[in-house]
């Protein structure tokens, strides 16, 4: 019935851009992503082999709908299944104070990444402090997003205050928890934009992002507590991030950007007696990577990762976010061929990882490779820095 | 009492001299905009004179640049693809949005449905016509009239203004035709699909594009039928914007012994270029002397 709806939608799309193309259609492009990979991960069925993922598709539509605002969907096809992506709308003026409203499902801003599609990236895989504080697919929630401008004269300077569903946060934890996605949680980010020459800029960001993430009963395990001890479980995420790029001619352009991640939230821990005990645990991730683009076609780069948890573990509430034993780090490199502008790549990308057990497990590193082709069918916006 | 007065009429000195400010997609706009509006404008500029205008990065900076503005001047026809995001980032729902495209007489606009598979072609036609320097007068005309409105009081101001920069560019245009009398009906090779404005004005054919597409990189095989090209109509000249790579341009440079010319298409594209008149005078005269 869905893959009717969205054929149904597609056709009233696309019929209408045919039949009507006039300036009042939204703008309407369709990236389409087939990836093929084989890793080195003993015991798993792909070992050495030649794998093809199902293809990946997103289509977005977006426009004006007044002189103050847009509205933009984007509708992705992942693991054979559709799904709603993204879709809002934006006030971007007219509004007091030069504030803009976001209001919708969207790619929320804690850190600078985050908010970039992924098909954006110049990398192949999603940092894995993303994996494990936000999800497999990055801080994607419901809610709204206020933005505003900071009068810091020629230095520009915005701040994001929004409050989200929690959507992301809350399917990471307890499954037993009594009240998942009723508390919404909060995200704000600060961020300054400096051009320290007519080639080269820096964007720095400061985020955070408070909120329940579960609301259980403590004594779930522990013999001793009562069954009506319900506990509230805080999070407090404090991100910093930065985006350095080096533009000194059309060909050439030196990205390094890095974002890192403090996680300090209640968990639930024992004490001697074995008795469940409210406790706080502390950990952290963060990533940095570097991308060349030596000529118009070519680039190449390299990322390191580092997150609490062990990334691909099922998510469950004493893994993973709330992990502050295990680590995994990672090593990713990658070359791309943009064969025609960016209407195509070509990617070619190795990730190695490995794992740190506080148990003393011996797991062996895991190393994936994967060739990406990603097109880009429809009017290609400027990419914002 | 004195005190309110005192402040109040320094309020109206500084409205009635307050600058209008105006920033420009392009440094030909920023320099058209200073010749018109002179001391009675502030003007900036989003893409750089050695930047490709197709593509500008949406940097933060630039919204702030807008925000603070009057007027956003723009080449338009779909050159400046980026400026809608740059307007939007800026938040201001003040800001005036001039198309200086809305007079131009517009050539190479697409009689077919066009689509990428003919490369970056611009539905609303080729939008490089500040290259025509009697464009460059509709421009100058259109920069007027939006001045005037802003401020009625400066528009005798602004009349003079472009009466002058009309005068010059009619002297200098006598010049640059009889000049370009050498290669009149003569075929140069160009890098890309800018420049049909400059060579309907000034008599040259165009015997093909280094790009095979508007957009797409040269190709060897391209490169293969270019040669002939050169060979058979005995080609001296690539005219070519300076941001672009000269990589293919060279080797057919090598293979024929054609010359390659690299302009700047915008102010401040080379030092030497820092106005209007400046920048044609360069391609006129690197035309010339390569030719």
């Amino acid at each position: 019935m869905k893959k009717i709806l969205f054929a149904l939608f597609l056709f009233v799309i696309v019929s209408g851009s045919i039949n009507a193309q006039s300036s009042i259609n939204p703008d309407i492009s369709l990236i389409g992503t087939f990836n093929t990979f084989t890793n080195f991960i003993k015991g798993t069925p792909e070992y050495g082999k030649l794998n093809f993922s199902d293809p990946e598709m997103e289509l977005f539509v977006d426009g004006y709908l007044n002189p103050f605002a847009r509205a933009t969907a984007n509708i992705s096809f992942e693991n054979n299944s559709f799904g709603v992506e993204e879709l809002y709308g934006n006030i971007v003026r007219g509004l007091p104070f030069d504030m803009q409203i976001k209001p919708g499902k969207f790619l929320v801003g804690f850190g600078k990444l985050n908010t970039v599609h992924v098909h954006v990236w110049p990398f192949l895989e999603r940092p894995l402090f993303h994996q494990v504080f936000f999800g497999e697919g990055g801080l994607n929630d419901v809610g709204i997003n206020f933005s505003f401008l900071i009068p810091t004269g020629d230095v520009f300077t915005n701040l994001d205050l929004g409050v989200f569903k929690g959507s992301s946060i809350i399917p990471l934890t307890d499954s037993n928890a009594t009240d998942r996605g009723i508390n919404p949680i909060f995200v704000g980010r600060l961020s300054t934009f400096w051009s320290l020459d007519d080639y080269t800029n820096l964007e720095v960001g400061l985020s955070g992002s408070y909120g329940s993430y579960s609301k259980g009963y403590l004594n779930l395990l522990g013999p001793f507590a009562s069954l009506t001890d319900i506990r509230t479980f805080n999070y407090f995420y404090s991100g910093l991030d930065f985006k350095f790029k080096y533009t000194p001619d059309s060909y050439t352009v030196l990205t390094v950007q890095g974002e890192g991640l403090l996680n300090n939230r209640d968990a639930r821990r024992y004490d001697l007696t074995g008795k469940p005990v409210m406790g706080r645990i502390t950990n952290s991730g963060a990533f940095i990577y570097a991308d060349y683009k030596f000529q118009k076609q070519f680039s190449f780069g390299v990322k390191y990762d580092y997150t609490a948890g062990i990334v691909g573990s099922e998510p469950t509430f004493y893994t993973l976010s709330n992990d502050d034993k295990n680590s995994t780090q990672g090593i990713e490199t990658w070359f791309s061929y943009y064969p025609v502008e960016e209407t195509s790549v070509v990617r070619l990308g190795l990730q190695h990882l490995f794992f740190n057990y506080s148990n003393g497990t011996d797991r062996p590193a895991e190393t994936t490779i994967k060739l990406q082709f990603l097109f880009s069918l429809g009017p290609h916006k400027a990419h914002p820095f | 009492m004195k005190k309110i007065i005192l402040i109040l009429l320094i309020a109206i000195v500084s409205m009635n001299y307050a600058n209008i400010k105006v920033v420009a997609s392009t440094t030909v706009i920023y320099d058209l905009v200073k010749e018109i509006g002179k001391d009675k404008v502030t003007v900036d500029f989003i893409a750089r004179g050695d930047q490709d205008p197709h593509f500008v990065e949406v940097l933060p900076s630039y919204m702030l640049k807008l925000r603070n503005a009057d007027i956003f001047f723009r080449i338009g026809m779909g050159l400046e693809m980026w400026s809608n995001q740059l307007i939007d980032g800026s938040r201001n729902s003040s800001l005036k949005v001039i198309d200086l495209s809305t007079d131009i007489d517009k050539k190479e606009v697409p009689n077919y449905k066009p689509d990428a598979s003919y490369g970056d072609v611009h539905p609303f036609g080729n939008p490089h016509y500040w290259l025509d320097p009697e464009n460059a007068k509709v421009m100058a005309k259109e920069i007027y009239e939006t001045l005037a409105s802003e401020s009625h009081q400066d528009e005798a101001y602004f009349k003079k203004n472009l009466d002058e920069f009309n005068s010059r560019l009619d002297k200098k245009m006598q010049e640059w035709t009889n000049t370009m009398q050498k290669v009149k009906g003569k075929s140069l090779l160009f890098f890309h699909a800018s420049w049909i404005y400059f060579a309907e004005r000034f008599g040259i054919k165009t015997a093909g594009f280094v790009e095979p597409k508007p957009g797409i990189a040269p190709s060897p095989s391209h490169n293969a039928e270019l040669v002939q090209i050169i060979k058979s109509k005995n080609i001296k000249t690539i005219v070519m914007e300076n941001f672009y790579s000269d990589s293919a341009p060279n080797q057919l440079s090598q293979l024929t012994g054609v010359k390659v010319v690299k302009v700047a298409t915008a102010v401040y594209g080379l030092k030497s270029v820092n106005s209007y008149i400046d920048m044609i005078d360069n391609i006129v005269n690197q035309i010339i002397q390569n030719s």
